[in-house]
């Protein structure tokens, strides 16, 4: 305890007598704070914050889809263009070898989960800078911002799986009867792109600059991940280490096997990139939260 | 070491924050040369204490005022008090729900409406959808939103989002009300049912801290005044105490500013009671007030003599022509019936040219110093009512 160092002022002049006891010039070492988590009252303050995350989520929805024109529609057109450039090129240029499978369902899958992962990394990096002034203001758990921004994405995933459903229709064929591989898969896809959002969303704060090499990241990774091209096409010996670096690869390829081809998932290949991407959120979230504490500061 | 205190509880023991003091860009770039440079050996890095052992304990349904002036660290404190800024050391403890008034631009997000804010900021709270939707109409009938409560907030004039703000944080029922100098643009009349607010709430056991530096304003909410000065606690007392060790704090600084190189200067004055050796000064008796003016000027100007308390604006101001003659000029001023109830007040004198340069400073308008004035007390205003100047005036009540 420190105990009372202000002194009390002569009563009837409201004079300030010269300070008594001397402030020292710096706090005793062992008082330094430091960052503590409970995974108990995270998870309690959390919860509290859902009704934010879903104000942030329906703001961004209402925002994105009450000025474009085409509402909605901008949720499918994007992976549906994408899809037929891909098409063009990869399939009658490149000529990827897709078996029974048609080609545009094939790729359309790795797109949705492209897409998912593109827009939470981009929205998800820039959704702590976007909402500076708002930090500086209540106090709530700051993971929200980056999960709300997950949230939109999801819906966006949502819609592009009902297009896929379409599809289907379309090709006339079902997905294959293994579908409910694609359970622990989601979870792996989730985990990856949070932990990746969580580090980015604050890289962007500190490193304003960060968000320059946005559409690099996203440029790239669309063709450096087994989105229009099967993951076989990485040399055999690099698999594994490409899957611990890019969890994406294995989750695009699972959801291949269970819902095209009827096969079961990797389970190697599978481990990886749950193990990866286990590392991505608890380091991203570790990182997040250390970080978390400067967020007002440099505000 | 954590005890178990009530709800409205605020505690901050040995707490000290420092901010950077050198200019750092937040970019990859600067930090990638400034990692270069720390390779080499020099670290670079320039801190400034914001704050400095920080000790106060404040007991639910206490208001406290927290004064001092700009950059002493108010709001820095008041940040670290609702969490969203962290201390570089020592211990600080809130209890029970916190609704804070840290900037003007209130409510939550400017692209919901006022309606989404206000359930938004309660679900911050911890409080349920059902409690909120039971205060929501006393908020916005406190607030006179009226039909803009459904437009997004960042269409609202600051005033309003001041009053939706504040409504949220004041009706929402928190332990803690923290509200920093936002008040300020509020029209006269909101500013008044604000300051009636936090009364009620404080009587109902809400702990308050105020920043502001409308001292009246502080003096009508708080009973205990936290004295801030350069980050460190200077003085923690009732609150008249702290504002009049504060204001003679201020009153020092301005008349150490010295006004060297004006054509007049105040060479001496005195204040003093109808005889000339009768220093001590009564209300509602005879002050003299003698002023001794030299400098080269010569020709007409204005002589001007205000009296404040602190250094809030005047009480009352007069003024009175002389003619310089390039000599030293006396000139006295006597007020018959003094109207100022016991207290310290400052007294304060400017001269202006008068003629072809007309309004040209001889001599800028500071205070000249300070006086006592000893007789009875202003009779004490309801709380939350605030004072302007104290002025004595002489009556007699019937009944
Ligand atoms: N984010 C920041 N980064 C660097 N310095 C800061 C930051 N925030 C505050 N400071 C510094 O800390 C000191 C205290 O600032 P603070 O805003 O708490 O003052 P204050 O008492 O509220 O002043 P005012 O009466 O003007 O509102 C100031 O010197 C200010 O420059
Ligand atoms: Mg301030």
């Amino acid at each position: 305890m420190g105990g009372q160092r202000a002194q009390v002022i002569d009563e009837q002049r409201g004079q300030a007598a010269p300070p008594g006891v001397p402030v020292p010039a710096g706090p005793p070492p062992e008082l330094v704070f430091k960052r503590r988590l409970r995974p108990l009252q995270v998870a309690r303050e959390l919860w509290a914050a859902r009704e934010l995350v879903r104000a942030l989520a329906e703001r961004d929805l209402r925002a994105r889809y009450k000025q474009a024109v085409l509402g909605f529609a901008w949720a499918v057109l994007t992976p549906l263009a994408l899809c037929a450039i891909f098409t063009l090129v990869f399939h009658r240029a490149v000529k990827i070898e897709t078996g029974a499978v048609p080609y545009t369902l094939f790729a359309y899958l790795g797109l949705i989960v492209w897409q998912f992962f593109s827009n939470t990394m981009n929205q998800g990096a820039l959704s702590l800078a976007n909402n500076l002034s708002l930090l500086n203001k209540v106090y709530c758990p700051r993971e929200v911002f980056p999960l709300a921004t997950m949230l939109v994405a999801t819906v966006d995933m949502v819609i592009g799986v009902g297009v896929l459903g379409l599809m289907f229709l379309v090709f006339w064929t079902a997905p294959a009867a293994t579908f409910l591989w694609v359970l622990p898969l989601l979870v792996i896809q989730f985990a990856f792109t949070y932990g990746i959002a969580l580090i980015l969303s604050v890289a962007v704060v500190y490193l304003r600059d960060v968000r320059h090499l946005l559409p690099i990241i996203t440029q790239m990774g669309v063709f450096a991940t087994p989105v229009a091209y099967p993951l076989a096409k990485i040399p055999q010996r690099l698999q594994e280490i490409y899957v611990g670096v890019n969890p994406l690869g294995a989750v695009i390829e699972g959801y291949r096997k269970a819902l095209l081809y009827g096969d079961a998932p990797d389970a190697r290949m599978t481990l990886i990139a749950a193990a990866s991407s286990l590392v991505f959120l608890i380091g991203g979230y570790l990182l997040f939260k250390k970080l978390e504490t400067g967020i007002a500061d440099v505000a | 070491m954590s005890r178990d205190y009530p709800a409205g509880t605020i505690r901050t023991e040995q707490v000290w924050k420092r901010f950077r003091a050198d200019q750092q860009r937040m970019l990859l770039r600067d930090r990638v040369e400034q990692a270069a440079r720390r390779l080499r050996g020099d670290r670079g890095e320039d801190w400034r204490w914001a704050l400095r052992d920080i000790n106060l304990h404040i007991e639910p349904g206490e208001s406290v005022g927290l004064i001092g002036s700009n950059g002493s660290g108010k709001s820095t404190l008041l940040k670290m008090l609702t969490r969203v800024m962290y201390p570089y050391a020592g211990v600080i403890d809130v209890r029970g729900r916190i609704g804070a008034l840290i900037e003007i631009r209130a409510g939550i997000h400017p692209d919901l409406t006022g309606r989404e804010n206000i359930y938004l900021f309660g679900a911050l709270l911890g409080l349920k959808r059902r409690e909120v939707a039971g205060r929501f109409d006393d908020i916005v009938e406190f607030a006179r939103l009226g039909g803009a409560i459904d437009r997004q907030v960042k269409f609202y004039s600051s005033g309003m989002q001041m009053r939706l703000g504040f409504a949220v944080a004041a009706y929402l029922e928190p332990h803690v009300l923290l509200v920093d100098e936002v008040l300020a643009v509020g029209d006269a009349v909101f500013q008044q049912r604000c300051l009636d607010r936090m009364r009620e709430v404080a009587e109902q056991g809400t702990t308050i801290v105020f920043v502001s530096h409308d001292l009246p304003a502080v003096q009508s909410i708080c009973r205990r005044g936290v004295w801030l000065e350069q980050g460190t606690v200077r003085v923690d007392a009732g609150i008249k105490d702290a504002l009049a060790g504060y204001r003679d704090s201020i009153e020092a600084q301005s008349e150490a500013s010295a006004r060297v190189g004006e054509p007049l200067q105040l060479l001496k004055y005195e204040v003093r009671g109808e005889d000339a050796d009768d220093t001590t000064l009564h209300t509602d008796e005879p002050v003299t007030v003698e002023l001794t003016l030299g400098g080269d000027y010569r020709g007409d100007a204005t002589l001007h003599l205000g009296v404040s308390e602190g250094t809030s604006s005047p009480i009352f101001q007069i003024s009175h022509e002389i003619r310089m003659t390039g000599g030293d000029h006396r000139v006295a001023c006597v007020i018959p019936r003094l109207p100022l109830p016991r207290g310290r007040y400052t007294l304060w004198t400017g001269v202006y040219s008068i003629g072809k340069t007309d309004g040209g400073t001889l001599m800028s308008w500071h205070s000249a110093g300070q006086f006592d004035v000893f007789g009875p007390m202003l009779d004490t205003p309801p709380r939350a009512v605030v004072m302007a100047a104290p002025v004595f005036v002489p009556h007699q009540w019937e009944d």
